[in-house]
C-alpha cells in the first residue's frame, strides 16, 4: 500500500462526496420533474387524451401534434403525458403497500417468535417459489384487468422481498446494545419495533424500495400489455404499447412514444435509486476510498 | 466500476449481434424454397382462425365448426357447393332430383375416392350424413333428417319436415363427406376426397397435408403444405415478412401496406362475414327500448370502416351483404345520430344528475359491459369506436376484449352487448343466420332474444320452397330485429388472403371457406 498523502485524500474525498451529491441532486430534480408532469397531467396536455377524431387517425408528428396521433386520431404526446400518471403513480402506490407490508411483515418475523416466522416466512417462501411476473398475471386473470387489479396482483406476488429484508434487518439490530437498553428502560414490543427497529432498518428498505419502482413500473407495464392491466380507453404505456405493436413498422411513433416513456422513467428511478443508495450507504464510500488509495 | 462497465459494454454488443442475426435474412425459415430445390413443392400457411377459440380445434366437419378447417385447407368437399355468385352447384353430386317437398334423391358422382383408400358411394354418404346428424350440434336442427337410404351411387334423404334450403345445407362445412368406416384420429383428423390428405394436427399449432395422389379433380401440383396456427396478426405480419409463410389469411388491415408491393399478392372478394353486437334481453339496461335504440343510433359506422378498417368493407345495414336480393338496403337501420340519441335516452328518463358524463336512472349509471374477442382483429376497434361515440351521448362502455368469450356469453349476468363477427349466409340462405342466432331454439341465442314476429317468421321460412318469398321474408325478418334494436349490424368484411407472388391459384372466395384447391401452385 502506497504512503496516504492526507491533503490529496481528504481532496479526494470533497470530490467524491461533492459528485455523489450533485447525482443525487440532478436525479432528484429530474424525478420530481417527472412526478409533477404525472400529477399535473391534465393541465399539461395539449389535447384531451381520450378524445377520438377518426379525421385525424395515425397523422406523423408535427406542430400540431408533436409525437403524432394513434389510430383513433388521438393525441399521442397527450396520451403520454397522460400515461405517465398511470404508470408512474401506480407504480409508487404499488412500491409503497408492498415495501410497507412487507416490511412490517419482516419485522414481526423478526420480533415475535417462532411461530409467527415459520407462517409468514413459509408464506413468503411460497410466493418467492414462483417466477413473480407469471404468478401475477394468474392472480390478475382471476381478479380481472384493470390497473387496480395490476397493482394488486403484483403487490400480492412482491412483498416477501422486503419482508425477507426486513426479518434479516431486524434480527441483526434486534441484540444490539441499544435494544438491550431500550428493553431495561421498559420499552413494550410496540415501543421496540417503531422507536427503534423501524428506523434503523429504514434505510435500507428506502433504498431497496427506490430501486424497485422502475421494475415495477415494468411489471405493471407488461401486464397492461398482454391485457391485464390498464382497461381502453385508459392511457397507461404498457397498454398503448400493445394496442400500436402491429403499426411498429408502419407507424412506428405510435408504439415508441410510450415505449421511450417507460424506458425514461425506469432509467431515471434506477438512477435515482443508485444514488440514494451510494448517499446514504457509508460503506460505498469506504469502498471506494480503499479503492482509490490502491 | 470500469469492470462492470465492461461487463454492460459486452452484454450490449452481445445483444446487438443476436438483434442483427434476428434481422437478416437468413434461409432457414424459407421451408417451400429448400424443399422446392429438392424437387418437391411446398408451401407454408398461415392462419389467425384455426384455432379452439374459433371452434375449430381439428378438421372433423362434425365437430362444432372445424368443418370450415377441413373444406378450407382441402381435405373436406361437400356435395354441392357454391359459385361465385353463391348459387350451389354440384360437387360429390352429380345431380339432384327433389321428388316431393320431403324427399331429395341425389346422384353422386363416379370415380371418388377417400384418401383411405375406399370408393365414395351412396352407402359411404349415407354413414357420413348419418353421424353428421347425430354428432353435430346444428345439423339435426338444420336438416331434420327422417331416413336415408343408399343405392349404388344414388342417396335418398327424406325429411321429417319440408326443409326448402336441403341443398344449400349439405353445402355447409359440416356436411363434408369423410369415411367414417376409417374413423376420426385422436387428434381429429378424417380421410376426406379433397385434393390433400391431413397427417397430423396439433391444435392451435400446426396442420400437416400432402398430396392426394388419387385427387379425382385434377392433379394437385404441391406436394406437401403446412397450415400453421398464428392467431396473433402481428406475427403472422411478421412471419410472411420473414418468408416463414407462403401465405398468410386474417392479416391485420394495420398491416396491409407493408404487402402492397410486387413481391406479394392480394386476393379479395365481399362476403357476407359481417361485425355485429348482440343484445343481451337478460340485462335490465338493454332491456329498456330507449337504451338500444340509443345505442343503435350511437355507434358510427361509417367511421369505423373508412378509418379502423382501412376502407376494407362497408357499413351494413341488415345481415346480408348488397350481394343478396334480401342484403344491403333491402331493409332499414338506424343510422349515426348521437343527438337523436340524446334525446331519447332523455325522453326515457335517462339524465346525467350528477355531472360526471353518465346518464342514471333511478340510481342506475348507464354502464354497459361490451363483450368480444380479440382473434379479430378489429373487433376490439370496433368496441374502442363505440365506447367513445357512446361515451359522448352519455352511455359509459366498460370493454371485455377476451379469448375466453365462448365461455363468458353463456352466462348471460356478465355481459350486456357481446360483438362478434359471422359469415351471416355461409349456404347462401338466409335462414342460417336465423337459426343460428335470433330464434328460441337457436344455439347462438346467448342473449335470449325472443321475438312472437319473428319466430312466426322463421316457421314460414322454413317450409317456403319460393325463392322469392324466401327473400321477402329474410328481408321481414331482419327488419323485425332492426326495428326491436335486438341487433346492431356494424360492417361488411372483405376475405382477403396475401401470398408471395410466385404463389397462384390462391383465391379468395365470396363464402369465405374455399382456400386450398387442387389449382394451387408455386411458380418459379
Amino acid at each position: 500500500m502506497r504512503e496516504r498523502k492526507p491533503q490529496a485524500e481528504k481532496y479526494l474525498q470533497s470530490k467524491r462526496s461533492n459528485h455523489m451529491k450533485a447525482r443525487l441532486i440532478l436525479f432528484s430534480v429530474l424525478v420530481t420533474g417527472l412526478l409533477l408532469t404525472a400529477v399535473f397531467a391534465h393541465w399539461l396536455c395539449p389535447y384531451d387524451p381520450n378524445q377520438q377524431n377518426l379525421d385525424m387517425a395515425l397523422q406523423a408528428p408535427s406542430l400540431d401534434h408533436l409525437l403524432g396521433t394513434d389510430r383513433f386520431g388521438r393525441d399521442m404526446l397527450s396520451r403520454v403525458i397522460m400515461g405517465s400518471r398511470t404508470s408512474i403513480l401506480s407504480a409508487l402506490v404499488l412500491v409503497g403497500i408492498i415495501s410497507v407490508a412487507g416490511s412490517m411483515a419482516g419485522v414481526v418475523c423478526g420480533c415475535c417468535g417462532k411461530a409467527a416466522d415459520t407462517v409468514i416466512m413459509g408464506i413468503a417462501d411460497i410466493c418467492l417459489a414462483f417466477p413473480g411476473l407469471v404468478l401475477a398475471l394468474a392472480v390478475a386473470a382471476v381478479l380481472g384487468g384493470g390497473v387496480h387489479n395490476a397493482v394488486l396482483a403484483l403487490a400480492a406476488v412482491s412483498w416477501p422481498k422486503y419482508a425477507r429484508l426486513a426479518r434479516s434487518q431486524t434480527l441483526a439490530v434486534k441484540h444490539s446494545d441499544y435494544m438491550a437498553a431500550a428493553q431495561l428502560a421498559g420499552d413494550t414490543r410496540r415501543q421496540l419495533i417503531f422507536r427503534h427497529i423501524l428506523p434503523n432498518i429504514a434505510g435500507q428498505i428506502l433504498v431497496t424500495a427506490m430501486l424497485d419502482v422502475g421494475t415495477m413500473m415494468m411489471e405493471i407495464a407488461a401486464l397492461s400489455f398482454l391485457g391485464l392491466g390498464a382497461k381502453a380507453p385508459t392511457a397507461e404505456w404498457g397498454s398503448m404499447m400493445s394496442e400500436g405493436r402491429s403499426m411498429l413498422q408502419t407507424y412506428p411513433w405510435v408504439v415508441l412514444t410510450p415505449g421511450i416513456g417507460i424506458f425514461l422513467a425506469v432509467a431515471l428511478f434506477n438512477l435515482l435509486g443508485d444514488a440514494v443508495r451510494d448517499y446514504l450507504d457509508p460503506k460505498t464510500i469506504q469502498r471506494e476510498q480503499e479503492e482509490t488509495v490502491e | 466500476m470500469s469492470k462492470r462497465r465492461g461487463m454492460t459494454l459486452f452484454m450490449a454488443l452481445g445483444l446487438l449481434a443476436a438483434a442483427a442475426m434476428g434481422c437478416g435474412g437468413g434461409q432457414t425459415g424459407d421451408g417451400s424454397r429448400m424443399q422446392a430445390e429438392a424437387g418437391e413443392k411446398t408451401l407454408v400457411l398461415g392462419d389467425t382462425t384455426f384455432n379452439a377459440e374459433n371452434g375449430e380445434p381439428d378438421i372433423n366437419p362434425h365437430n362444432d365448426n372445424s368443418g370450415w378447417a377441413c373444406i378450407r385447407y382441402g381435405v373436406g368437399e361437400t356435395l354441392f357447393r357454391f359459385t361465385d355468385s353463391m348459387e350451389t352447384e354440384p360437387w360429390l353430386a352429380e345431380s339432384y332430383e327433389m321428388v316431393d317437398e320431403l324427399t331429395w334423391r341425389i346422384t353422386l358422382r363416379d370415380g371418388v375416392t377417400f384418401t383411405s383408400g375406399r370408393a365414395m358411394d351412396a352407402e359411404a354418404v349415407k354413414e357420413c350424413l348419418e353421424a353428421l346428424v347425430s354428432d353435430h350440434a346444428r345439423a339435426a336442427g338444420d336438416l331434420h333428417v327422417d331416413a336415408i337410404t343408399a343405392e349404388g351411387m344414388v342417396v335418398t334423404i327424406k325429411t321429417e319436415v319440408p326443409v326448402p334450403a336441403l341443398i344449400h345445407y349439405l353445402a355447409d362445412p359440416y356436411a363434408c363427406i369423410f369415411d367414417v368406416q376409417a374413423g376420426v384420429t385422436e387428434d381429429g383428423i378424417v380421410q376426406g376426397t379433397g385434393p390433400y390428405k391431413a397427417v397430423s394436427l396439433i391444435t392451435d399449432t400446426s396442420l400437416e397435408l400432402v398430396k392426394n395422389e388419387d385427387y379425382w379433380n385434377g392433379e394437385p401440383k404441391i406436394h406437401g403444405i403446412t397450415v400453421r396456427t398464428i392467431s396473433d396478426g402481428d406475427t403472422l405480419t411478421m412471419a410472411l415478412q420473414s418468408g416463414e409463410l407462403d401465405a398468410a389469411y386474417g392479416m391485420p388491415y394495420a398491416s396491409y401496406p407493408l404487402f402492397e408491393n410486387d413481391n406479394y399478392t392480394f386476393t379479395s372478394c365481399a362476403t357476407s362475414r359481417v361485425f355485429f353486437a348482440a343484445m343481451n334481453f337478460e340485462s335490465r339496461i338493454i332491456r329498456d327500448p330507449a337504451v338500444r335504440e340509443a345505442i343503435a343510433m350511437g355507434i358510427d359506422k361509417e367511421s369505423f370502416v373508412e378509418t379502423l378498417l382501412d376502407g376494407n368493407g362497408y357499413p351494413a345495414a341488415g345481415a346480408y351483404p348488397d350481394s343478396f336480393s334480401f342484403g344491403g338496403d333491402a331493409v332499414n337501420a338506424e343510422s349515426y345520430d348521437p343527438e337523436g340519441a340524446k334525446q331519447i335516452l332523455e325522453e326515457a328518463g335517462w339524465t346525467d344528475t350528477d355531472g360526471d358524463g353518465v346518464r342514471e336512472k333511478n340510481g342506475t349509471p348507464l354502464v354497459l359491459r361490451w363483450l368480444s374477442y380479440p382473434s379479430r382483429q378489429e373487433l376490439p376497434l370496433l368496441a374502442e369506436a363505440a365506447q367513445a361515440t357512446l361515451g359522448e351521448i352519455g352511455i359509459r362502455v366498460e370493454v371485455n376484449n377476451t379469448a375466453d368469450h365462448n365461455r363468458i356469453r353463456t352466462d348471460s349476468s356478465a355481459w350486456d352487448i357481446y360483438a362478434s363477427a359471422m359469415v351471416t349466409a355461409p349456404t347462401g340462405d338466409p335462414e342460417y343466420f336465423f337459426a343460428y342466432h335470433c330464434l328460441d331454439s337457436s344455439s347462438s341465442n346467448d342473449g335470449h332474444y325472443h321475438s312472437d314476429r319473428l319466430e312466426e317468421l322463421a316457421r314460414e321460412l322454413s317450409g317456403t320452397f319460393d325463392a322469392e318469398r324466401r327473400s321477402q321474408l329474410a328481408v321481414e325478418m331482419q327488419q323485425t330485429i332492426l326495428d326491436d334494436h335486438a341487433y346492431i349490424f356494424c360492417s361488411h368484411l372483405c376475405m382477403s388472403m396475401i401470398s408471395k407472388s410466385n404463389v397462384v391459384g390462391l383465391a379468395a372466395h365470396p363464402c369465405d371457406y374455399y382456400e386450398i384447391t387442387a389449382d394451387l401452385d408455386i411458380v418459379q
